[in-house]
């Protein structure tokens, strides 16, 4: 991709370890002159697609691999986890209406990451879960 | 990077203020949900949360958020959310909050609403 800048990181199952990831997004829109308005909706696909990849690491190896690539135009997340895996479509969409009255208020994030995005992807097997999303930032 | 969570809490005009600086995650819904509950046993039922201040949050955080709405929404109270970032006001939109709670431009906007019902 012309004019794109990347960043890759490993991040261990360390509590907030996502706001590392934050503060990489944020460097990258400052040195492409992102305005920070901008990136807002990235902010909160990339924390729901770190917290959720952690959240299924597995035991074995519990980090996750991260990528952004980002130009003017778009940003690509990429995360992937080395956890079980599951069956996206067997992941229903949460519903509020659903969720008041019960103890379960969470299960969000697949929701907000397809919702959100521009683009969204999700390969699951044994071996773990790769999510390919792309938000558009112009 | 996006400071420590913080919260900070103050009764104005018997509605409980409850404002956040940083990162609201599973340790800051927690912290806001245990300040809301010392306050709703008194018999609060007017929230305000105000989030000028927290730019970053996640679906977990706002779990906690969802059960305060439940247990207001229950007991015929209300809450609003005040000065949203966009990109978290999309969020709750999504989760579909505002069927439930209310959201107001500022705090002293979300006082009148809740003092006078308008």
């Amino acid at each position: 991709m012309k004019d794109a800048v990347s960043l890759k990181i490993s991040l261990p199952k360390i509590r907030d370890i996502e706001l590392v990831a934050i503060e990489g997004l944020d460097r990258l829109a400052h040195h492409l002159g992102i305005a920070d308005e901008k990136i807002g909706e990235a902010k909160v696909l990339v924390t729901e697609t770190i917290i959720n990849a952690l959240e299924h690491s597995g035991e074995e190896n519990p980090s996750v691999e991260v990528e952004f690539t980002m130009t003017k135009q778009e940003l690509i997340i990429l995360v992937k986890d080395y956890g079980k895996g599951f069956e996206p479509s067997s992941v229903e969409d949460p519903d509020i209406r659903g969720k008041m009255g019960t103890k379960d208020k969470r299960g969000w994030g697949l929701k907000l990451m397809k919702t959100m995005s521009d683009d969204f992807r999700i390969e699951s097997d044994s071996h773990g879960t790769r999510i390919t999303i792309k938000k558009l930032l112009s | 990077m996006e400071q420590q969570f913080t919260l900070t809490s103050e009764v104005r005009d018997n509605c409980l203020v409850l404002s956040t600086s940083g990162y609201v995650n599973n340790v800051g819904g927690e912290k806001i949900a245990e300040e809301f509950s010392r306050h709703f046993e008194g018999g609060t039922k007017k929230v305000i949360v105000n989030l000028a201040q927290s730019k970053v949050v996640n679906s977990i955080g706002m779990s906690f958020l969802i059960d305060i709405v439940d247990q207001l929404n229950d007991a015929g109270g209300k809450l609003v959310f005040t000065n949203l970032d966009p990109a978290v006001d999309k969020m709750l939109t999504i989760m579909g909050l505002f069927q439930f709670a209310g959201k107001a431009k500022n705090v002293d906007e979300a006082l009148v609403s809740l003092t006078t019902g308008n």
